[in-house]
């Protein structure tokens, strides 16, 4: 244990001082490899922040069902029979959840969420109808949609109803939108993981033509392949782990004046969204992820150049 | 301790630089390789560190069959032997210090021990006072002896020395010279290849070679 530690600390002892011999060198290499990592970092974060809106929006297929402002009271209430049995004639869901909303308590969920509440009181009476809201358990399949579409339209036509609003559609919209930029970044952080790949691979080649004699030489003084390997490797993921820091760094520092930005417009919609940068967790995974980027350019770029000494 | 059973070495077919080579070394021998250039001095050494394999017959160092010997056992064989040339090969970025330390440093050792047992070896060269000097600050001479220091630090059973005397002056041969006897007197086995009559003089035991076959084993 003693002697693999000593070996893995003369293996870093040695990567740092040829680091340190070109210094310009390998801060020009952190730059390259940083600004490639940096776009998928940007595009992580941005994700991470819009992700928990978009848990928070139900993609469970759900009816808002308004009614006439003139409707009565008991007429709303009794409509949740008709509601009940048109649902269970169209797709027959006996898990089906039918909530009244009476407007008053509507007028009341307005002013806590929105943030209008000032602006609302001065509209002296309430705008709100009452309305029925239908969350319906069969339609998690890829055939909803048409059901869905069939009930509204047999609801539209029962008496008092005024509008019928199919509240899913837009919220599956917007996660088939995340799941595309979803997939739209796991390729571009592929392209640019193969691109970070590529330049420790020529960095590393660089390096064992520039060592080349201390190589056979240490290969003549019964060096083994790990002994000899293992700096290289070192090398490889500091850099990448150093450009990872780097490459974080920027995002976070770029997230500053973007947020100004934000800042000012999601006041215009009474919201303080602000971006965040990512939890110290998923940092120290990127960071971990560089640095494994950086050892398997090294271990390809080892495995080829350094065979050809052999 | 090293053996050669009718060794042949090929380069492609019209190349031979070494043609059914028999012969023994001792442990404890001190053995002098004669012959003019492309004799096959050279390609002898390089085979007993395994790093020239034999197109035919059978090469035995410390028992190990250098034909068949697996690579990851190659570095073991060569902490054994202590390599020297005539290019001196000295790594230039760095002391002779540091220079001496690396083959105690590639075993593992930690390196304190390395610079202790490096300054030693230094001292048995001479050179111990120019421990922290570059390699190239140093004469021809001295980074020989500087190369026998790094040879002899991990206490090798064989010192192999190709040309070890070649490009130095009378003066420096003599003192190489004296360090390599210095180390056979305390039982290390020597295999010196030169082309320098007066060394050849001096020697107990002169293998000659001659277009890749042995002359005389006296």
């Amino acid at each position: 244990m003693t002697l693999w530690f000593r070996q893995h600390r003369y293996a870093l002892a040695a990567a740092l001082v040829h680091l340190r011999r070109s210094p310009g060198g390998f801060l020009f290499n952190i730059l390259v490899v940083a600004i490639a990592l940096a776009l998928p970092f940007a595009g992580l974060t941005l994700l991470d922040n819009v992700r928990p809106m978009s848990e928070q929006l139900s993609v469970d297929p759900e009816i808002s069902v308004f009614l006439k402002q003139d409707t009565p009271r008991e007429q709303a209430e009794a409509l949740a029979v008709s509601l009940r049995q048109t649902v269970r004639q169209t797709v027959s869901d006996p898990q089906a959840k039918i909530v009244f909303t009476p407007r008053e308590k509507a007028l009341d969920q307005l002013k806590d969420k929105s943030g209008l509440a000032d602006v609302l009181t001065t509209l002296g009476e309430n705008p709100l109808p009452d309305s029925y809201v239908l969350k319906l358990d069969a339609f998690r399949n890829a055939q909803a949609g048409g059901d869905v579409d069939q009930l509204a339209e047999q609801i539209r036509a029962l008496p008092g109803v005024d509008t019928v609003q199919v509240d899913s559609a837009w919220v599956k919209r917007l996660a088939a939108l995340l799941n595309v930029l979803r997939l739209a970044l796991l390729l571009l952080a592929a392209t640019l993981g193969t691109v970070v790949v590529a330049v420790i691979f020529n960095t590393i080649r660089l390096q064992v033509m520039t060592q080349r004699e201390e190589i056979l030489v240490s290969k003549l003084i019964g060096a083994t392949d790990s002994f000899i390997h293992r700096p290289f490797y070192y090398t490889g993921a500091l850099l990448g782990l150093c450009a990872g820091g780097v490459a974080l760094g920027a995002v976070s520092l770029a997230l500053q004046p973007l947020n100004l930005a934000i800042a000012e417009f999601a006041r215009l919609y009474a919201s303080e969204f602000q971006l965040a940068p990512l939890p110290p967790l998923a940092m120290g995974g990127l960071l971990a992820l560089s640095a494994g980027l950086g050892l398997i350019g090294a271990l390809l770029s080892v495995q080829r150049h350094l065979s050809r000494l052999n | 301790m090293i053996e050669f059973h009718n060794v042949s070495k090929h380069y492609g077919a019209d190349t031979t630089a070494l043609r059914d080579i028999s012969l023994t070394v001792a442990k404890g021998e001190l053995v002098f390789l004669a012959g003019p250039s492309g004799a096959g001095k050279s390609t002898l050494l390089k085979m007993i560190a395994a790093m020239e394999r034999p197109s035919a017959g059978q090469v035995i160092v410390n028992g190990q069959d250098i034909a068949r010997i697996k690579p990851a056992a190659v570095p073991f064989l060569r902490r054994n032997l202590g390599l020297i040339f005539q290019q001196q090969r000295l790594l230039t970025d760095r002391s002779i210090l540091a220079n001496v330390m690396l083959p105690l440093l590639v075993t593992g050792a930690s390196r304190a021990q390395a610079e202790q047992r490096a300054r030693a070896a230094l001292d048995k060269v001479g050179l111990l006072d120019r421990a922290n000097a570059q390699p190239l600050a140093l004469s021809g001479g001295e980074q020989q002896r500087v190369s026998i220091a790094r040879a002899i630090v991990n206490r090798p059973q064989v010192i192999l020395a190709d040309e070890p005397t070649a490009n130095l002056d009378r003066a420096s041969a003599d003192k190489v010279l004296d360090a390599l006897k210095a180390f056979h007197s305390v039982g290390v086995t020597c295999l010196i290849s030169s082309h320098d009559e007066q060394m050849l003089d001096a020697a107990a035991r002169v293998i000659h070679l001659k277009q890749g076959q042995l002359e005389v084993a006296a």
